[in-house]
Order: structure tokens, then C-alpha cells, then sequence
């Protein structure tokens, strides 16, 4: 099977179009970054808290928003894992402006547990005081320890099901699954029941970031993405001549440029990950570029009598089935991830979607025509072969 | 068979054989944190205080040796602002000259310079950063200890940025009560006895007023820890009899009165200082502190030569079991900042390895058949190789030790993008020599060597991003970086030397194949 028999499109007649057309994509972008919205930093970058809980009943975001505003954490950013609304992120924003606790990754977490202590409610606040011990964190040590006061033989392996459940689950609902789901006899449940409660609420996972490592991975990103460019730059100028390295460059600019315009647009967060993906996009959009260059220098030596224009359309048509299937099976791998591959990756994910496209009409549309511009306005004396 | 190909197979079916050998059963690749479970920590040590601390005793040594050479001042004063610094004020002009003897015999790791009646000091610049070096080893190793006491399995304690570095990062996989492992770990843990010269008072006006409020140059004004003792305030010496260095054994115990409390052993050296110190003031009081907090402040009784003593203060049984495991692993030379905490519950890892896993099982099958419908049977061929090339990024990963994390997974997704596109280009260019009447032989031929020049380059740039992704990046991002590049390493080695090694298997045989399936 083939997409394109015998491509013949004339890719260069558009190249204004084309231009006008990215032209207009990153300024809207850097518009919405410099005065709209801006760059969302998530905690990698910007610091702060994210917990992520899980709920034993499910409970509509508004709710939460509510209780979390009565505890003065209004400003919290509460973000639903999945639809079944058991599941969410929240992100504690610093409501205080005194800079010395901002410092503070104490502080930070601070919010965090109070975040973790609203939801749960008083009711479960003043189980725990009294001394009960809360089944949905306790760890498997101490649950055997617990069940092994009244029932020692079968304390250990009792503990060990539940916590496995546990895992599996995220949360223990009621203690009729731990006797019906879990098959934990009905008197070590009710000796369970006497002592534990079943907090509405389990923590899968907290992180804090302190203000100074937040500064020092915004610089690592920075310093990463402006050296790969860098080392890009070079090892395109060394294969070939240094008119292809600037086209890649700037076409690779082009590309981070939309990419995080899109972002800015769409309201994600820029977290570690999303820089990975943006590097990636670095040497993966180059790909498809260097196949076009390739076949650009190819031909200057077959093809000596055509226009540069001209040569550049066969090129790119030469090329074209190739170009649109490599990026289009990366694509299908990036767009499973994205679908099947969970919260915590689909940033990334997204990232990769939109890179890959933008990747590929970029060296369609852009490398070739920056080489174009290049000989126009440079001349370059020995051509642009090698 | 032609011996040449014989040997190629050799060589694939070998590495294919010893990368499932190392990645079988796949349990022997280790999990990040972020799919296991467990906590990542950066910490901090303020390795100020380590400064401060010697400061403090060469202060203590400085006023002893005045004394001695019966030089006279007004007082010495620490900087408040400037770590390591410290100014005798008011010395005796007239005697200059021995001052300046004796700072330039015995105080060489400080540079001085007199102003008027003032000697400043300075501790010199190498001076400073060897007892910085030393506070974050020596924390290092505390944490160790601490860690090791803990009983977690395969932590990973390391120090970031070299000698001149004050962080350290902690992985530890399997943690299910975060917020214990984080005081024990955070803890200083600096235990000292001390005699009680004053106290306890309410205020520090109240404790000071026997002195005329100020605090004697041999004595210290210690609060009382609130949840131990009554609060207030006490009046300390400053010099500690024994230290919690001079433990060698801490452990959980009872009291008379059955409540969790530790009891210590002292080794032989500080046992006999212990005996002195008790038998002298036997009937005064001497203080536990703990962190610069009084623990509790009991009479000595009787004097206590066995060197095994008892510490109390109200300690629940976990209490007393944490504070015995910071004696035992030793006290921190310095205070312990949290810079980032990251803890990931186990039952998040496992469903991002569920979801990993089904998506990597999803881009495989789209790959697949997307492959074999539009290259038939060469792309069966792809998806042969495609399948090798996971098996040897596992191997591989398996081989380093490399984590495996969740951008990991990412990695081997993208690499299974990546890889076919090595065999899209090879298989495209053999379409396009096809049809322009070549042979089939000649066509697999040239389609491969004129390709890879091509596949040479794109693999090269999107390795070199890896690279700087690698030396910047951290945890996660690393494991990222690393199947990234071991991935598409990997995939010229697949999609170029295996899959060549296909066409020439299956059209060597049937000879003079002439039609191409492709």
C-alpha cells in the first residue's frame, strides 16, 4: 500500500502562506504568555504542594472547592483524575504574602496536611484523637500488631491481604469489603471495627518542592534546552553546510515556540516531564528535517539545471511518504500514551502529540523554505551543495 | 547459507539470547520510585552551624588561654552576621605584641587583623570549606546509620555537587510511614548532660537575677522542652560532662514506673567521667538536653560508675523507640533542611504500571498492524525487529541497573515510535529503487546503505537531545533519558543489521526472488 504514488505538490508556492500562518500561531502564543495568561509553572518549577488523594465516595469538585474555601485554601487548584470523581489533584497556592514562609517548604506542606485534614472532617479528627488508628494509613507492620492483640496466628497473613486490597484499591471503603472482598473472618473485622476507622479519604501521593530547588531545575531546563539547540546547531553544521544548521535551528525554534504557545493556551502546566518532551521534540523534529536536507543535497548534484525552488518542491515530494509515515507511527505511539498511559504522563504525552505534528509541517513547510531565503538574500558563491 | 550470513545470525540470535538472560525474570529491572513507591528527599545541611560550632569552641579556648597568659580584655563577641568570625574587644594595647605571639602559634587556622583595640578574626577560607566538607559527610554517614536502623532495603543515599555540595538526596523505595522516616532523619539528635547551676524559672529575667542578669561566662541559659518538662528556663554549664557521642549502646526500655523511657551504655572512657562527675556533685541536678531542649533534670542520687544510665520524660513507646535509634546512629554536625519531598504511595506505582503497561501493549499492536498493512510482509519483517529491540532495551536496562520509571515507560513507547521509522525510511527507499526497475537484491541492497547515512543522523540528534536531557535532568527524567538512548541505540542495530539479516534470509534461499513483498 502507499499514501502517495507519485506526490507532485508545490510546496513552495505557499511558503508566504505557510509563514504567515506560524507567524501568526506564535504570536498569539507569546501574546497569551506575555499579557494573557501566561506560563502555568507546576510545582517542579514554581514550588509548592500537590497532593493527590483518593476518596471513598465520590464527591463533585464544587464540593471540595467549598470546603477547602471555608478553610481559607480558596486558592487551591483541584484538578479530577478520571470522571468517577473519587479521584483528584490538588495543588496548595500560598495565600500568604509574607515572603519568609513563602521560603518555607514547611509551610508549604503545612497547607498540604491542612488540605488532607479539611476533607477529612472533624468527625474522623476526633476518631483519631481518641485513639483510633486509621485503616486506610496504617502500614502492614502495625495492622499486624493491631489484629495480633486478639487474634495472634492469624495476624500476619490477615494484614498482609488487607494492605495487598489496599494497594490494588487505593482505599478501603467499608468493612463489609474487607470481610466479603477480602474474606477476613467476620470476628476480626468486628475486633477491627472497634478499634480502626476508615478515614474517607487515602493519600497516593504528596509531593513538596522547595523555592530553591524549583530555581535550580528551571535553570537545569533552561541550560538543557539551550545546549541541546547548541549541539543540534553543530552536528548539523558539521554534516552538512552551515546554511542547513541555521534552517534547522530556526526551525526547531519555531517548533518550541508553538509548542509552548499551545500550552499557554490550553492552561497545562509545564512541569519536568513536559520539558523532557519539548527536548525530545528537539531531536526528534530534526528527523524528518534532516531526511528533506539529505535529499536536498542529493539533488543539487543529479538535478544541477533545476531552480532552487523547483528542487526543493522534488525534495520535499520525494520524501513525503516518509516523512508523513515515520512521524505518523511515533504519533500513534505518543497518542496510546496519551489515552491509555494515566495522569501523571499525559502532559508529556500531550507534549509529544502536538510537537510531533508541528514537528512535521515544519519541515515541510519551514526548513525548505528558510534555505530558500537563505540562497536568495546570501548568494552563497559555492552553492548550497557540499 | 552463505557463511557471512551464518555468522550475522549467530551474532543476533546471541545478543537476543543474552538480553532475555539478563531481563528474565523482568523483576530483575529495578523500579523508580515513582512506580515501586517510596520517598525521594533533597535535603540540606546548613553546614553554617558547623562553622559556628568551632567558632564557639575556639572562642572557649581563646578566653581559657588569655586567662592563662593573663591578658586582659573587655569581652569577645561573635559576629552576628558573618559566619566565622569573631572580635576580642578592648584588649590591652601594651601588650600587642604578645597577643599577635600567641594568635600566630596557636590559632593558625584563623586570619586576624587589629584595629585600634579590636582583634578581628577570621577563619580562613580553606579552613571553612574543609569542616563544611566534613559536616555533609559526616551527616552523610549519620543518615546512613539512621536509614540502616530504619531497616529500609536498598536505599540510596548521595551527596550532590561534589566536595564543595552541602545536599543530599535520599531514595527510599517502600516507605509506608513517610512522616516517621522524615523526623528520624531530620532529627539532630545532639544529646548532652549538664549540670544544673540554676533554674528552672519561668522567665530568663527571673533565672538571671541571682547573676545580675547576665548570663556567668561559663554558663548557658537552656529552655525546657514543653512536652518533657514544665517549660521555663534553666541555667546551665556550659561544658557537658558526657555527650551523646560517648554512648555506645541506646535502647528502648522501661522505668520504675513502667512508662517507655531509653537506657544507654556509656563506653569505658566516659563512664569513668560520668563516675567523677556524679560522685562530685552528688545531690545537685543534672540536665539531659536533647537539641537544645532540657529533657528532664533529675537529682543524682547516688554516683554512677557502671557508666548505664536511664533517660525519662514522658516518651510514648514510639517516641522512645525513635529517640534510641538517633543514639545508637549518632548526632547530626549540623541542622538538616527539607528542600524537596516527593513520596509516592504504593498503590499509585502499581496502577501506573498498569497503565504503562497497557499502553506500551496498545502502541505495540497499532505499530504492528499499521506496519504489516502497509508493507506487508517486509513489515512483518519491522515488527520482527521491532520486537528484538524491546527485548534488548530490556536486557540492556536490566544490564546498567537502570530504573525503570514512569518517563521511562514513556521511553520505551517512544522508542517503539522511533524504531519502525528507521525501517519506514529503509523499506521506502527500497520502494523507490523498485521503481526504477531494479532488482530485487540490488534494491534491498541499496535501499539499506543509501538509508543509512539518513538514519545515522536522525538517531544522532535526537541522542544528543537525550544526552543534555541526561546531564540536566534528575530521578525520573534520567530513567527518561536512558531508554531513550539505549532504546534508539538499540533500534539502529534492529531495524538495520537484523532486518537486513531477514531480507537476506529469506531471499537467499529462494533464488533470484523477483518479486519483493513490500
Amino acid at each position: 500500500m502507499q499514501i502517495f504514488k507519485k506526490p507532485n505538490f508545490s510546496f513552495m508556492k505557499y511558503k508566504y502562506i505557510a509563514l504567515g500562518f506560524s507567524a501568526i500561531i506564535i504570536i498569539i502564543g507569546l501574546l497569551n504568555i506575555i499579557f494573557g495568561k501566561g506560563l502555568t509553572q507546576g510545582i517542579d518549577f514554581a514550588g509548592g504542594t500537590l497532593v493527590r488523594i483518593k476518596l471513598s465516595e465520590p464527591m463533585p469538585v464544587s464540593d471540595i472547592r467549598q470546603a477547602l474555601a471555608i478553610a481559607d485554601l480558596g486558592t487551591s487548584k483541584i484538578q479530577a483524575v478520571g470522571k468517577t470523581q473519587t479521584e483528584y489533584m490538588i495543588r496548595t497556592m500560598q495565600a500568604t504574602e509574607d515572603e519568609q514562609q513563602q521560603q518555607d517548604i514547611e509551610a508549604h506542606e503545612i497547607m498540604g496536611q491542612k488540605v488532607v485534614d479539611v476533607l477529612r472532617g472533624e468527625d474522623e479528627k476526633a476518631a483519631i484523637d481518641s485513639g483510633k488508628i486509621d485503616l486506610n494509613s496504617i502500614d502492614e507492620g502495625g495492622l499486624s500488631l493491631l489484629i495480633a492483640t486478639d487474634f495472634p496466628d492469624e495476624a500476619e497473613d490477615s494484614a498482609r491481604r488487607i494492605i495487598v486490597f489496599r494497594v490494588a484499591n487505593g482505599i478501603i471503603t467499608s468493612y463489609e469489603q474487607i470481610e466479603q472482598e477480602i474474606g477476613i473472618s467476620s470476628d476480626i473485622v468486628r475486633s477491627l471495627q472497634t478499634k480502626t476507622i476508615l478515614s474517607r479519604l487515602a493519600i497516593l501521593s504528596r509531593e513538596s518542592v522547595g523555592p530553591q530547588v524549583g530555581f535550580d531545575l528551571r535553570r537545569k531546563a533552561t541550560q538543557a534546552t539551550v545546549w541541546a539547540l547548541f549541539g543540534m546547531l553543530l552536528y548539523i553544521g558539521i554534516r552538512f553546510k552551515f546554511a542547513y544548521g541555521v534552517a534547522a535551528i530556526l526551525t526547531l525554534t519555531h517548533d518550541i515556540l508553538i509548542t509552548i504557545g499551545i500550552f499557554s493556551l490550553t492552561n497545562r502546566e509545564i512541569n519536568l516531564p513536559v520539558i523532557a518532551a519539548i527536548l525530545t521534540i528537539v531531536g526528534y523534529s530534526l528527523n524528518d528535517t534532516i531526511v528533506i536536507f539529505v535529499r536536498v543535497r542529493d539533488n543539487l548534484k543529479i538535478l544541477r539545471k533545476k531552480e532552487f525552488g523547483e528542487l526543493l518542491d522534488t525534495s520535499i515530494n520525494q520524501t513525503l511518504s516518509r516523512t508523513i509515515i515515520t512521524s505518523g507511527t511515533t504519533f500513534i505511539t505518543v497518542a496510546s500514551l496519551f489515552f491509555f498511559g494515566g495522569e501523571v504522563l499525559n502532559d508529556f504525552a500531550f507534549t509529544m502529540m502536538i510537537g510531533v505534528i508541528v514537528g512535521t509541517y515544519s519541515s515541510i513547510y519551514q526548513s525548505c523554505s528558510i534555505l530558500f531565503f537563505w540562497k536568495k538574500f546570501f548568494k552563497p558563491k559555492k552553492g548550497m551543495g557540499k | 547459507m552463505k557463511k557471512n550470513i551464518q555468522w550475522k545470525l549467530i551474532l543476533v540470535l546471541a545478543v537476543l539470547a543474552l538480553s532475555i538472560f539478563l531481563a528474565y525474570p523482568p523483576s530483575k529491572i529495578p523500579l523508580g520510585l515513582d512506580l515501586s513507591g517510596g520517598m525521594h528527599l533533597v535535603l540540606q545541611v546548613v553546614t553554617d552551624d558547623a562553622i559556628n560550632a568551632e567558632t564557639d569552641n575556639e572562642i572557649l579556648r581563646l578566653q581559657e588561654e588569655l586567662k592563662k597568659e593573663n591578658l586582659t580584655y573587655e569581652r569577645i563577641s561573635k559576629s552576628a552576621d558573618r559566619v566565622g568570625r569573631f572580635t576580642i574587644q578592648n584588649f590591652d594595647v601594651q601588650r600587642e605584641r604578645e597577643l599577635r605571639d600567641m594568635l600566630d602559634e596557636s590559632y593558625k587556622e584563623w586570619d586576624y587583623s587589629v584595629v585600634g583595640t579590636e582583634v578581628v578574626l577570621n577563619i580562613k577560607s580553606n579552613v571553612a570549606f574543609y569542616l563544611r566538607d566534613q559536616a555533609v559527610r559526616q551527616s552523610e554517614e549519620t543518615i546512613w546509620n539512621r536509614v540502616d536502623e530504619l531497616g529500609l532495603t536498598e536505599p540510596t543515599i548521595q551527596r550532590q555537587g561534589g566536595a564543595g555540595g552541602d545536599r543530599i538526596i535520599v531514595e527510599l523505595p517502600g516507605v509506608d510511614n513517610p512522616e516517621r522516616v522524615k523526623n528520624i532523619l531530620k532529627t539532630t539528635a545532639l544529646l548532652e548532660w549538664k549540670l544544673v547551676m540554676g533554674g528552672p524559672a519561668p522567665t530568663e529575667e527571673a533565672l538571671l537575677e541571682p547573676h545580675g542578669g547576665l548570663v556567668p561566662e561559663d554558663m548557658q541559659v537552656v529552655k525546657g522542652d514543653p512536652k518533657r518538662t514544665q517549660g521555663g528556663y534553666y541555667l546551665l554549664s556550659r561544658v557537658a560532662s558526657v555527650t551523646g557521642r560517648d554512648i555506645r549502646m541506646a535502647r528502648r526500655s522501661i522505668d520504675q514506673w513502667n512508662s517507655p523511657a531509653v537506657s544507654f551504655t556509656l563506653d569505658p572512657e566516659s563512664s569513668r567521667r560520668f563516675g567523677k562527675t556524679t560522685t562530685d556533685h552528688r545531690g545537685e541536678n543534672l540536665a539531659i538536653v536533647l537539641d537544645g531542649r532540657v529533657q528532664s533534670a533529675p537529682v543524682i542520687e547516688d554516683r554512677i560508675t557502671t557508666g548505664s544510665g536511664i533517660i525519662r520524660g514522658g516518651y510514648t513507646i514510639e517516641e522512645a523507640e525513635d529517640l534510641a535509634l538517633v543514639l545508637r546512629a549518632g548526632a547530626m554536625p549540623a541542622e538538616i533542611k527539607y528542600l524537596e519531598e516527593r513520596t509516592i504511595g504504593p498503590s499509585l506505582g502499581a496502577d501506573s504500571i498498569r497503565k504503562g503497561l497497557t499502553s506500551i501493549i496498545m502502541a505495540l499492536v497499532l505499530i504492528l498492524v499499521f506496519m504489516v498493512f502497509y508493507y506487508r510482509l517486509a513489515g512483518v519483517n519491522a515488527v520482527i525487529a521491532l520486537v528484538f529491540n524491546v527485548i534488548i532495551l530490556m536486557g540492556a536496562l536490566a544490564y546498567f541497573h537502570a530504573s525503570l520509571t514512569l518517563p521511562g515507560i514513556a521511553g520505551i513507547i517512544l522508542t517503539i515510535g522511533m524504531a519502525v521509522d528507521a525501517n519506514v525510511l529503509v523499506f521506502e527507499r527500497i520502494r523507490e529503487e523498485l521503481s526504477q526497475g531494479k532488482s530485487v537484491l540490488s534494491s534491498i541492497a541499496a535501499g539499506f546503505s543509501r538509508a543509512f547515512r539518513t538514519i545515522l543522523d536522525a538517531n544522532v540528534t535526537t541522542i544528543i537531545a537525550a544526552i543534555f536531557l541526561f546531564q540536566f535532568g534528575t530521578g525520573p527524567i534520567r530513567g527518561f533519558a536512558v531508554t531513550l538512548i539505549i532504546g534508539i541505540t538499540a533500534s539502529m542495530f534492529t531495524a538495520i543489521f537484523v532486518s537486513r539479516l531477514i531480507f537476506d534470509l529469506s531471499y537467499s534461499k529462494k533464488k533470484k526472488r523477483d518479486k519483493l513483498n513490500i
